[in-house]
């Protein structure tokens, strides 16, 4: 365990740290371009240059380990005079055309620029080397090699983090530029996490390009719900629209965000968002459909020929509501909050066997309120038993097969056009969890819950709150004002 | 502490006293403006604004309506960098980027709205704007209007450049530079 000083602060750390991790121990923080955390140090952006004492030259703090009785110094003249001159050398052949470029407002250039140098360039402008703008490759990036410093955290990601190695330094000197290696395709299902990790703006993304700028952004953590891993991501929004989602990096679940998570939030901003309830495929105002429901739940309830199935897709309240309007509104047994999933990481990466984010929490709903297996359900609605079958779209999909043999109503929960399986009869909106707070438990057990960065268009109610509407509708009170009365008898450990 | 100053205001004689001859002094010129103005209405200096302007002196280099410059492709110079929507200090600018699919410049404002009836004139959009394609000079005061959708200037209603002004290529800006130059345009 070396015991090093930095600035004048001693500090122990663990044998094999950098410099660079000792200052962030201590909270001073060294500038840097080409390291990250999670990828290999590099040592080639110069720009965590530190004064070591007794050694004959500057040092890159993230590439030199702390030894026992280091006196490092960050901020003497010797540093602050390389750090000018790193950025000046840096900045000799940037285009400057930060006015078009995305990442202007959260740019390593701009922002050490104003930290450590303010220096004026002492080189001409038709002097610059040009290389190739705006270059689009793959499906979601741009690439502007202009703009890049060659810290080389694409190439190191691509070759390290998912093993694909799209991406080379290619040519020498002044010649050097990222380049596609021959034969290969950037869609390697994480290729966005290039955009994040850029400190320039040389990768930026083709989905974001030129919709809003950086600084109008206001950020709020929450959950990625695009498979089991349940990844916490921070969504970027102003007035009400949501323009990007990131990964917000944790020791226990991620550190990168996939493709597929970090498109999600397109399925409640796009055009396909459902604002209206559907009957059959019209499209009319949410209370006449939530009459229409009702009616038809009301003829079926009857006979005991109504069943309630719960989603995976959905939140832990919107489950419970769910289980309460079969048990306490409708009286019926046909309720089934079973689904079995295989859980665990299937790329090594991030991306889940299990596509639904909520298996586990369905498993804590289905102890508290019981319910038929999903096969049982099957057999009922495939015996005729059961005329009205009320379930999420994605989770509807599970039961087709039975529902397609019997002939059985399908009613929906959707928050998106898509999400709509086929010969369904009626289908309601509800809120997204983009829109409402939602708690999900991941893979891991971890018990999460969203924090709507947006809300939901006019007229759309969370879930359980359309479900306490139905329960209404149909004669009984499920007294659910709040999410977390839905919650109530739930044991969330 | 506060200083004071003394005033010695001269006491009203008896004329002044008794207020009616200074009634009468005061409305006599009112009367003999309103005849002089009947009988010889060239002569009014008040200008019936805004139906009616009297051009402002040439030098006073007052803040005026806003326009957009344009380069010499018809093309705004204006690349949606959102300076000017960042500085405006009353919100009254909105801007909607879009990308050019062949031009080089890469990006232009595909909407570009100013709510005159909400702008404060302060001219912090061209102070902002690094590519100096907005500005306030075209000499034209932002008048009444009758309703709000007057007061709304589009991106049509901005972009014009001044008689007589050089069409410049976009300075700044060397994309476009060499955008107009490879297309002939200089």
């Amino acid at each position: 365990m070396p015991t090093l000083t930095i600035d004048g602060k001693p500090v122990e750390v663990e044998k094999g740290t950098s410099i660079l991790e000792a200052a962030q121990k201590l909270g001073v923080y060294i500038p840097r371009y080409c390291y990250h955390p999670k990828l290999s140090v590099s040592g080639n952006c110069r720009m965590c240059l530190v004064e070591v004492e007794k050694a004959p030259k500057l040092l890159t703090a993230c590439s030199t380990e702390a030894a026992e009785g280091m006196v490092v110094r960050t901020v003497s003249d010797k540093v602050k005079a390389a750090r000018r001159d790193v950025l000046e050398y840096l900045l000799i052949n940037h285009p400057l055309d930060c006015p078009i470029c995305d990442q202007a407002g959260e740019c390593g250039l701009q922002n050490y620029y104003m930290d450590y140098s303010l220096a004026k360039s002492r080189f001409k402008n038709e002097d610059k080397v040009r290389r190739q703008k705006r270059r689009a490759l793959g499906p979601h990036l741009v690439l502007d090699n202009e703009r890049c410093i060659l810290c080389t955290r694409c190439v190191r990601f691509c070759a390290e983090v998912t093993k694909t190695a799209e991406l080379e330094v290619m040519g020498r000197g002044d010649h050097s530029h990222i380049d596609m290696k021959e034969g290969k395709a950037l869609d390697n299902g994480y290729s966005l996490n290039i955009a994040d990790i850029c400190p320039v703006g040389a990768w930026t993304s083709r989905d974001f390009r030129f919709k809003q700028r950086v600084w109008f952004l206001k950020k709020t953590p929450t959950i990625c719900l695009g498979c089991a891993t349940g990844c916490l991501i921070e969504a970027h929004h102003n007035e009400n629209t949501i323009y990007r989602t990131v990964p917000l990096p944790n020791p226990e679940t991620n550190t990168w965000l996939c493709d597929h998570g970090r498109l999600a939030y397109k399925a409640v901003q796009g055009g396909d968002r459902l604002v209206k309830g559907v009957i059959k495929n019209g499209l009319i105002d949410f209370e006449p459909a939530l009459r229409e429901v009702a009616a038809r739940i009301d003829e079926a309830r009857g006979a005991g020929a109504v069943a309630v199935l719960g989603s995976p897709w959905l939140s832990i309240e919107d489950n419970a509501a769910l289980a309460r309007l079969a048990k306490d509104a409708l009286k019926t047994e046909n309720y089934c909050f079973d689904f079995a999933s295989e859980q665990g990481i299937k790329d090594g990466i991030l991306i889940n066997k299990d596509p639904s984010p909520n298996a586990n929490g369905l498993r804590l709903v289905k102890d508290a309120h019981g319910g038929i297996s999903q096969a049982e359900l099957s057999s009922r609605i495939a015996a005729g038993q059961i005329k009205v079958v009320l379930a999420e779209a994605r989770a509807a999909g599970l039961i087709k097969d039975a529902l397609k043999a019997a002939g059985t109503r399908l009613i929906v929960f959707a928050a998106n056009k898509g999400e709509i399986p086929a010969a369904t009869y009626a289908t309601l909106p509800y809120a997204s969890y983009f829109e409402t707070p939602g708690t999900f438990v991941n893979y891991q057990g971890l018990r999460r819950r969203t924090t709507p960065p947006a809300e939901a268009p006019e007229g759309v109610k969370p879930l359980w709150a359309v479900v306490n509407k139905l329960a209404a509708y149909s004669g009984s009170s499920l007294r659910l004002d709040s999410a977390e009365d839905a919650l109530k008898g739930i044991d969330l450990k | 502490m506060i200083s004071v100053k003394k005033v010695n205001n001269k006491p009203l004689n008896l004329l002044e006293k008794i207020y009616l001859w200074e009634i009468a002094r005061g409305l006599s010129v009112t009367i003999r403006h309103f005849f002089a103005n009947l009988f010889n209405p060239g002569n009014i200096l008040t200008v019936p604004y805004p139906e009616k302007t009297i051009p402002l002196p040439g030098n006073a280099r007052f803040r005026t309506r806003h326009r957009l410059k344009v380069r010499s492709d018809g093309s705004p110079k204006c690349v949606a960098c959102f300076m000017c929507q960042t500085a405006c200090p009353a919100y009254c600018i909105r801007i909607e980027a879009a990308e050019y699919t062949e031009n080089t410049v890469e990006k232009y404002p595909a909407v570009f709205d100013i709510d005159l009836s909400r702008c404060v004139m302060c001219g912090m959009c061209v102070e902002a704007c690094p590519e100096d394609a907005i500005a306030m000079d075209t000499e034209e005061l932002t008048g009444g209007a009758l309703n709000r959708g007057e007061l709304l200037m589009t991106k049509d209603g901005l972009l014009r450049n001044l008689p007589g002004e050089p069409s410049r290529k976009g300075a700044a800006n060397r994309l476009a530079n060499e955008y107009l130059k490879s297309r002939g345009e200089e």
